[in-house]
């Protein structure tokens, strides 16, 4: 016969009251999170139905249609929408995937290292610091890339003649990719870092120990088995790493130019000092059109992007992390 | 006993945020970038030498937010670097004092003197290189710029660039102070900054049509250096229904000797303050 739990002290239905407590705050955040999301979509909806997917597409100089936009708003006349984001778009790909790519190699050896090769008191020193740099706000990234990396990249490394051959079209004076993708690397890094250690560290013990058992030494170990079931937090890693550089916007704002220029990669070398300018870092450089309908319209139209594409990326993870699930750690 | 000291933490916590005295007031602000040293200079003065009671909290979010702040009511005053546009509506511009943009290059650059028209062209992207304006470089120009939400921007478009919108080729900034840094930091650099931001060794300002961006160049009227400009208070309505000590202190800057002091050292051009 089953017998009913009652608990010693405390009223009989206190867990009760916690569950519908925390249900209902939990019921609060998704609702605030889906109210944010339709807001901003139906704020943002007259650029897309305006535009179609050429909102997405290359197609005249992104800048001057801003600059429209935003006359039209402010003279009173009809409104102007048309806007193709291409060079937004094609900035931001690059930036967060060169960025993201690097970070995933650097952290994955730091990670490795931290964890299977490190001596105690070196790993105890580095996860901290770790930890640490993970959580240092993005403007201050910014500042010292302002003040260290563009005067360095403009001055350094930009010859003359690179400059002279993009006269009257772009500026190269420090303010680039490689400027914007060194720093971003920098910033995701350690995110990445902590997550895949912690991964890395909740791998069965009797897997490694059989693998070394067996006389496999100790690198192959760590790679075949170690970092094989650690997947799952290498993607959840990632994934939160995407997420942030995506969604980074003061530090690119700061660094990566303000050209809504399509860098070209067939341009050759002088591609990685050419400036761009991001989605995000374009809603703050422009957030005082807030005020003109259309203007507005079309941040927000920017501002659905970007929260569809975090969304996306962060289901795609989940998938993934699914997928994976047999591999063991999580 | 643990919601008793969270209480009289609670209560510790809200006794901090009342200001010390009944009787202070507190004047809300927002706006212009350029007016904001040598507003809080002013700010500052008034506190500690006229009236002690009276407090400024001034947000420099940048001249057309400040605007829009009047507008819906959460500011009491706003700074403005430019003259009224028609989405202004429902505020009043008040001239508070002035202000020269200087155009800035680096040490590096031997160039002295520059005309509106050169400006115009380096900042349409039609002049590339220094050496097509004068001076000892042979380099590519590096024009910087600030971005739409300055006051600054909108005077340089207004005055240098006939409303036609810059180049590709100009590097907009967020802030005044990173205009004058990235001139600072780059040899091929041309910025423009209030005279606020002069004084730097590591960049000098140029002469516009001949006349040095100096204070005492840019008399009220005739406005004889091509760059000077007023700096506006906006206040909403027509500017009476503010409060009194609001505008006792707008009467003060805009009238005493010793707020013509002030503004001068803090890197403005007093206006109508008396000589003596």
């Amino acid at each position: 016969m089953e017998e009913e739990f009652t608990p010693e002290y405390g009223p009989k239905w206190s867990d009760q009251r916690v569950e519908r407590i925390l249900g209902a705050l939990v019921c609060g955040v998704v609702g605030l999170l889906l109210a944010m999301i339709v807001t901003v979509f139906i704020r943002g909806w007259p650029s897309f139905s305006h535009n179609g997917l050429s909102w997405f597409a290359p197609g005249g100089n992104v800048d001057d249609q801003l600059n429209e936009i935003f006359l039209s708003g402010q003279s009173g006349a009809e409104y102007v929408y048309t806007f193709h984001a291409w060079p937004l778009i094609w900035s931001t790909i690059l930036i967060t995937g060169g960025a993201v790519c690097l970070a995933l190699v650097a952290a994955l050896f730091v990670a490795v290292f931290i964890v299977e090769f490190a001596p105690d008191w070196m790993s105890n020193i580095l996860q901290p610091v770790v930890r640490f740099l993970a959580s240092v706000p993005s403007v201050i990234y910014g500042l010292i890339g302002v003040v260290v990396l563009v005067p360095f990249i403009g001055n350094d490394l930009v010859t003359e003649h690179q400059k002279a051959s993009v006269a009257g079209v772009i500026s190269l004076t420090g303010y680039s990719l490689l400027a914007a993708v060194t720093v971003l690397t920098i910033m995701i890094a350690p995110l990445m870092v902590s997550i895949f250690s912690d991964g890395l560290r909740s791998v069965k013990p009797g897997w490694l120990e059989g693998s070394l058992a067996l006389g496999v030494n100790r690198w192959r170990t760590t790679w075949k088995i170690g970092v094989r079931s650690a997947r799952p937090a290498i993607i959840a890693g990632t994934v939160l790493a995407v997420a942030r550089a995506i969604g980074e916007a003061v530090m690119l704002a700061m660094l990566s130019g303000s050209v809504g220029f399509a860098p070209n990669p067939a341009d050759g070398l002088i591609f990685i000092y050419e400036p761009s300018r991001p989605l995000a870092p374009t809603i703050i450089k422009n957030i005082d059109q807030l005020s003109s309908p259309p203007g507005s319209a079309t941040l927000f139209s920017i501002a659905t992007v970007l929260l569809f594409s975090a969304a996306t990326f962060s289901f795609a993870g989940y998938i993934a992390r699914r997928a994976m699930k047999k591999y063991g750690a999580a | 006993m643990r919601i008793k000291s969270l209480a009289i933490a609670a209560f510790t916590l809200a006794g901090l945020a009342v200001p010390a005295s009944a009787s202070a007031v507190t004047y809300i602000g927002s706006g212009s970038v350029a007016a904001q040293p040598v507003l809080q200079a002013l700010f500052k003065t008034y506190t500690k030498e006229i009236n002690p009671n009276v407090h400024f909290v001034y947000t420099a979010n940048g001249g057309n937010a400040g605007v829009k702040d009047v507008q819906n009511g959460t500011s009491q005053f706003a700074g403005n670097a430019r003259t009224p546009l028609p989405s202004d509506a429902g505020t009043t511009y008040i001239k508070m004092f002035m202000d020269g943009l200087c155009l800035d290059v680096n040490k590096a650059n031997t160039l002295t003197d520059i005309s509106i028209q050169q400006t115009h062209d380096i900042y349409r992207g039609l002049l590339t290189n220094w050496s097509q304006v004068g001076g000892s470089l042979t380099t590519t120009i590096d024009p910087v710029g600030r971005d739409t939400n300055g006051g600054t921007y909108n005077f340089f478009l207004q005055a240098v660039l006939n409303n036609e919108a810059p180049a590709s080729n100009v590097n907009a900034l967020t802030a005044d102070g990173l205009v004058v840094n990235a001139v600072k930091q780059d040899p091929n650099a041309i910025g423009y900054a209030g005279l606020a931001w002069q004084g730097s060794k590591k960049m000098h300002a140029l002469k516009i049509n001949g006349i040095p961006c100096e204070a005492k160049k840019i008399s009220v009227e005739p406005l004889k250096y091509p760059l000077s400009r007023y700096l506006f208070m906006v206040l909403p309505g027509d500017g009476t229904q503010s409060p009194k000590g609001l505008l006792k202190f707008i009467d003060w800057m805009r009238t005493s000797k010793r707020a013509g002091e002030v503004i001068s050292k803090a890197g403005g051009v007093p206006a109508f303050n008396k000589k003596k």
